[in-house]
């Protein structure tokens, strides 16, 4: 090793530079020849990539867009779908601003100074979200959608802006928005005539089994994580054999069995369809996982807050839902967002049985006529790949903060 | 303050001559090991017990076993003449006769410092949202940290978060209050904060059981002194008596380690 001395301090910025090779890639002859190996090889990949880049042919992708985005949604129907973004965008508004108002009456409570986030700050959280929202744009082949979006973005600003106007019982209760706006977007899409999901498809599906899957088997792992915990032997052993069974299998597993086996075990000519079968088989096996998550938070918090708990007074169940639970959840956050996270790549599995989901469509797409047989999967499942690494990549930022933020007053 | 005769047997007591709390013949095992053996004792209304002995006596088994955060195994405990059973309703009124303060104070972390006090007015008091939050404001003036309202617990010094544990407790309208060890996870400085606000609860009026290691704090404020050791009640005597005419070996023992 060597050290830097007063005189290097202050020499040029190219002899500096010079020192710093030598002394980190050239100072023994090994560390030499290994450097001129990997910088060789990685000169190789990168020219390989560059000239990868350089000659890709997108055609594939601007034909399927809409497979991609959407599955085989009938084309005569779009438009439903549009109003289920501009739903979804008014709610995230309106739903951003009930937020941010419950925050600042906290602080004021607090005498804390109120945590203004701009624009920027938005940037910086979502930048990923927005440049893939470009990249999609980019390849449309008409300026319509780019013109849709831009509606969405504002119906959502307005809905941000005129959420000042909710009424101080709704914003209380922030929680009814995303519950109404879910309705709302399922009577847009589907009510009234509309197609049904089992023709929804696409990218749009991994988004739905997602976002399906983690509020249905979020409170079903945390039943169930109590249960584990139950004084009652039945409520216990019975929790105890559903996750263990359910984490014993593998998800693929579950999903044949959805696709091909519930059907049977559903008295009556009522048939749920494909997607609320493999639905209901995500469910089931990501809450086994939630309810282990679950478990873990619960054994972090210490005995002696139940027991602060109890001698107020409160009954065992206020004690688990104001006192145990509230930390638990916050010690597993992170472990539960990775869970989250997993689910929703999971998503892809769906394939497996012809659910024609993005993965799915990026494969198919890749068999068409005019495209089969040219190699074209280095194309469009890297394409596919950028969706799920944009959401797994916001999420687990979004757990960082939240993490943060919870943290207030740690001890 | 209430008279401080000497008395030797346990179930008499000094206060207002009624009785708070009773405990006839307590056993309590963990496994095989007898944390309590044979526990008689009458707390007064307004009395203030301080219960001292080595460590492993059993004294908090004992005071842990009044709002059932131990279950005793064989004996009775009344409350405010609620006989302690395993019915949990009856658990829970005897629960909101009493307040606890802890040696690791168990404030919640996640809740300010004032909804940790509303909590259990609000949960289980029913009280509205402000008259509750009028309460711990009170209380936090009774305990001297009104400042500290909007804080976390884990913003606090110790002192400050066992005199607001000391505040929660209150704002039950406990008719007992028990403290286990209160003072032994605080830095030497913080200990008199503490032992000024119990000194000023017991002289309001408040029956207290106190496991301390504090001898000064026995001395000014107990009604009697109870020696625990092995399990047992040794010797029960009002403080001068206790601390300059000790009758028991095993107290004069503990007392020659101690002082």
């Amino acid at each position: 090793m060597t050290t830097t001395t007063p005189q290097q301090l202050t020499v040029t910025r190219t002899t500096r530079a010079a020192a710093w090779l030598r002394k980190n890639l050239f100072s023994t002859w090994y560390n030499t020849a290994l450097t001129i190996v990997f910088g060789a090889f990685i000169l190789f990949v990168l020219f390989r990539l560059l000239g990868f880049l350089l000659d890709i042919d997108t055609t594939i992708i601007r034909v399927n867009l809409k497979l991609y985005m959407t599955g085989r949604f009938p084309n005569e129907q779009l438009e439903r779908l549009w109003i289920g973004v501009y739903i979804t965008s008014a709610g995230i508004g309106l739903f951003a601003r009930a937020i941010a108002r419950n925050a600042e009456v906290k602080a004021l409570d607090a005498g804390m100074a109120i945590d203004h986030a701009g624009w920027q700050s938005i940037i910086r959280r979502f930048w990923p979200i927005l440049v893939l929202v470009a990249i999609i744009l980019g390849f449309t082949q008409t300026p319509l959608p780019a013109l849709l979006t831009l509606g969405a973005a504002a119906i959502g600003i307005g809905a941000y802006v005129s959420g000042a106007a909710l009424p101080r019982a709704v914003i209380k209760r922030s929680w009814l928005i995303p519950l109404v706006g879910t309705v709302a977007f399922y009577l847009g899409v589907a009510g009234f005539g509309g197609v049904g999901w089992d023709k929804w498809g696409g990218f749009f599906v991994n988004i739905v089994l997602t976002i399906a899957g983690i509020t249905l088997a979020f409170p079903l792992g945390l039943m169930l994580a109590l249960g584990r915990r139950s004084t009652l032997p039945v409520v216990r052993y019975l929790s105890v054999t559903y996750i263990e069974f359910l984490r014993g299998v593998p998800m693929i597993s579950l999903l044949l069995l959805g696709a091909f086996a519930l059907g049977f075990l559903i008295p009556g000519d009522q048939q749920f369809s494909l997607f609320i079968r493999l639905l209901i088989a995500i469910t089931l096996f990501q809450s086994a996982y939630i309810a282990e998550v679950v478990r873990g938070g619960l054994q972090s918090v210490p005995k002696g807050q139940i027991e602060a708990g109890q001698s107020l007074g409160l009954s065992p169940w206020k004690t688990m839902r104001l006192i145990v639970l509230p930390q638990a959840l916050r010690n597993v956050i992170p472990a539960m967002v990775g869970q989250f996270i997993s689910l929703f790549k999971d998503t892809t599995l769906v394939s497996i049985v012809k659910l024609l989901d993005l993965l799915l469509a990026a494969q198919v797409s890749t068999a068409q006529p005019e495209f089969q047989a040219q190699g074209l999967q280095a194309v469009t499942l890297p394409f596919a790949a950028l969706f799920f690494w944009v959401g797994c990549y916001v999420m687990s930022r979004e757990s960082r903060r939240l993490e943060r933020k919870l943290g207030v007053g740690e001890r | 303050m209430t008279n401080r005769e000497v008395f030797s047997d346990a179930t008499q007591m000094a206060g207002t001559g009624e009785t708070m709390i009773e405990l006839e013949g307590v056993d309590k095992f963990f496994g095989d090991f007898q944390a309590l053996k044979s526990i008689n004792i009458r707390v007064g209304k307004q009395e203030v017990i301080v219960v001292i002995g080595p460590s492993g006596s059993g004294k908090s088994t004992m005071i842990r076993c009044i709002n059932r955060l131990e279950k005793h195994d064989r004996g009775r405990i009344t409350v405010n003449g609620i006989d302690l059973s395993d019915d949990i309703k009856n658990i829970q009124e005897i629960r909101k006769e009493t307040g606890m303060v802890f040696q690791q104070f168990n404030l919640f972390p996640h809740l300010s410092v004032i909804d940790n006090i509303t909590l259990g007015p609000r949960q289980v008091r029913n009280l509205p949202k402000k008259q509750a939050e009028d309460l711990a404001m009170d209380l936090l003036n009774r305990v001297q940290i009104p400042e500290q309202a909007q804080k976390y617990p884990g913003q606090l010094s110790g002192g400050q978060q066992q005199r607001v544990a000391i505040a929660r407790s209150l704002a039950m309208n406990p008719q007992v209050m028990l403290f286990d060890e209160p003072t032994s996870a605080l830095d030497p400085e913080m200990i008199k904060e503490v032992l000024d606000v119990m000194q000023e609860l017991a002289t309001s009026g408040m029956t207290m059981i106190v496991v301390t290691h504090e001898m000064g704090f026995a001395r000014e404020v107990a009604d009697r002194v109870v020696f625990m050791a092995d399990g047992e009640i040794v010797e029960v005597g009002s403080p001068e008596h206790f601390f300059t005419n000790p009758e028991e070996d095993r107290t004069k023992l503990f007392l020659s380690q101690i002082l």
